[in-house]
């Protein structure tokens, strides 16, 4: 069993290594689009599958990532990796500051909250126009001075393999064991010892991080900002990405949200009707899989072939 | 500048009943289904849709298109509770406060591009309710305004009689306290979980096609008023209609009073969208039960 899985990972592996090469161009920026969205889904299942804080602000901390690192590089000339890197330490501090103040809500009060703070800082990027730039954009200069897409995408494809990495390793520690006593029950978690409050904070702050880290890698990527990208139906795109794939698991939300954005581009010739479609098969999923559809699939396969089992469970 | 300020006040009243009829919607339904509908503000804008096409294809007159709006909405909200919220009810469903914010927030996102699509992306204008405008010595307000206002609070004395003057409101009331009580008293909850949603939904809808002659209508044109409706009901207190009516006054008044005296004009109207947020963010830290909120229990 165990061969075939090594074989298989590293055929995935040449594949995805060879991708920029049998792919055109448009494809290709496709494919940074969908590792991006991969980033920030991964991490918004973090948060709301795993540690069961519910928020609808993630997107936000995207914006704040973009705009902190993109201003900071035009503003003041720090060099781009600097910029990201600020763009992290500001989403991780502010995050750590909206999970701390969230701590009194759960559930929908919290949800509310999020959406209030994402609309709050989304606003104020579309009317500062001094520093921002408004509904116009911020120009933000790009990280690499060559026209080909071939080296964001690989460094795109270090960043998620990087982040989903971290955080698959985090949620199989400890600290992950805690995330989901917290969402299941606090009361019951915080009798257990689970230090709740540090948690939910963490949770915020770790989520944050790395929507940061996607928001500056996007920033530089564009080329131009809007404030657009932390707006509610992004969030509802990303949530539309997890969902469908698997808001329970990190892996599946990750497929969730490379397959989505390349279905998106297919889709192109369906013009609007494209979101309405995406609309109708989340509202399907929510209703009649909650778990996304790749947990029932695998749950099929494993009942079919027990000896994939192992497999998926790993 | 005394003159300019009461003026603002008095639209700002007139706006802030606007609110409160959403809001109350959102209250009814918060109160007897135990959610959050995200979805609230997109059932407005449909209203306000709704209206439009019932004046220009059926050709009934403004006033009588906001019954059929309210009608329509009532409809459209009994389709989507019976498709989507009866989960809810089920003992065997997980986690049923994340179910309701996941769908009614897929239900929005659904409905507002699905709107995009039929109605376009251009705002469209229904007819005057009444042409014209009061004026009275140096003051001046549209009849449109006049008649939103009277149409509001119309709206919602009717809610309050109905709530505390029917035996169907009563037997809300009773399945908003216990379901399980109220089931041993012989009320089928089921019933009244689609008559709450309905209701919520018909009184969105009929602020949707109030407002259609004041502001033009939009796809996007849910996306604020719904924060605002959410800032008003956890002001007020969740699960208290009164306590929505008087926060929405409020917030109708005091956020019209912003932009007035907000320093800079070119910036003062995106931030009036930004001040029922703000509202809302502090009330949801300071004071989470609101004015007249029961107890602050987490949702089941």
């Amino acid at each position: 069993m165990r061969i075939p899985t090594l074989i298989a990972s590293l055929v995935l592996l040449a594949l995805a290594l060879a991708f920029p090469h049998l792919v055109n161009a448009y494809w290709l920026s496709v494919s940074i689009l969908a590792i991006f969205y991969a980033i920030i889904t991964a991490s918004w299942t973090l948060l709301v599958g795993y540690a069961g804080q519910f928020s609808f602000g993630h997107m936000a901390f995207v914006s704040l990532g973009a705009y902190t690192s993109g201003l900071l590089v035009t503003s003041f000339g720090v060099p781009i990796p600097l910029g990201m890197l600020a763009g992290i330490i500001v989403c991780a501090v502010v995050g750590s500051g909206v999970g701390y103040v969230g701590l009194r809500m759960r559930g929908p009060y919290l949800a509310l909250f999020t959406v209030a703070f994402s609309e709050v800082l989304r606003i104020i990027f579309v009317s500062e126009t001094e520093i921002t730039g408004g509904s116009g954009g911020l120009e933000v200069p790009p990280l690499f001075h060559i026209r080909s897409d071939i080296p964001y995408y690989y460094l795109g494809l270090i960043l998620l393999a990087a982040s989903l990495g971290a955080m698959v390793a985090l949620v199989s520690s400890r600290w992950g064991l805690f995330f989901r006593a917290i969402r299941e029950n606090e009361q019951a978690a915080a009798a257990a010892g689970v230090r709740v409050i540090r948690f939910r904070v963490l949770a915020f702050a770790i989520a944050s991080s790395f929507a940061g880290l996607a928001g500056g890698f996007y920033a530089h990527y564009v080329g131009i900002l809007t404030p657009d990208i932390g707006s509610v139906d992004q969030m509802g795109l990303v949530v539309a990405m997890a969902v469908i794939g698997g808001a329970e698991s990190l892996v599946a939300s990750v497929i969730g949200a490379l397959v989505l954005e390349v279905a998106i581009e297919a889709l192109r010739s369906y013009g609007e009707w494209r979101l309405v479609i995406f609309g109708a098969a989340l509202l399907l999923v929510i209703r009649f899989a909650r778990n996304g559809l790749l947990p029932l699939a695998w749950d099929r396969l494993a009942r079919a072939n027990p000896r994939l089992r192992r497999v998926f469970a790993g | 500048m005394a003159d300019y300020l009461l003026v603002q006040a008095l639209n700002g009243l007139v706006i802030g009943v606007i609110y409160a009829v959403i809001a109350a919607g959102l209250t009814v339904i918060f109160s007897i289904l135990r959610i959050v509908n995200f979805a609230h503000g997109e059932v407005y804008m449909m209203g306000g849709y709704f209206a439009y096409f019932a004046i220009k294809l059926l050709g009934i007159p403004p006033m009588g298109a906001v019954l059929v709006a309210m009608a329509l909405s009532l409809a459209l909200s009994v389709v989507v509770e019976r498709a989507f919220l009866t989960p809810l009810y089920s003992p065997t469903t997980e986690r049923k406060g994340d179910y309701g914010i996941l769908v009614t927030f897929g239900i929005s996102i659904f409905l507002r591009n699905i709107a995009l699509i039929i109605f376009g992306p251009y705002p469209l204008r229904p007819p005057s309710f009444i042409t014209g405008a009061l004026i009275a010595g140096g003051f001046v307000m549209t009849w449109d305004r006049v008649f939103d206002a009277a149409a509001g609070v119309l709206m919602l004395i009717a809610l309050l009689w109905f709530m505390h003057r029917t035996s169907w409101g009563e037997a809300l009331n009773a399945v908003s306290q216990s379901r399980e009580s109220a089931a041993i008293c012989g009320i089928n909850d089921q019933r009244f979980y689609m008559l709450a949603f309905g209701l919520g939904g018909a009184l969105a809808g009929g602020a949707g096609a109030l407002v259609g002659p004041i502001y033009s209508l939009s796809p996007s044109m849910g996306l604020i008023p719904d924060t605002q409706a959410f800032a008003i009901v956890i002001l007020g207190g969740m699960g208290s209609v009164a306590g929505s009516i008087l926060a929405g006054l409020l917030i109708g008044v005091s956020e019209s009073m912003f932009v007035a005296l907000f320093p800079d004009p070119s910036r003062s109207l995106t931030y009036a969208q930004a001040f029922s947020l703000l509202v809302l963010m502090v009330v949801l830290l300071v004071r989470p039960t609101g004015f007249f909120g029961r107890t602050h229990t987490a949702l089941e």
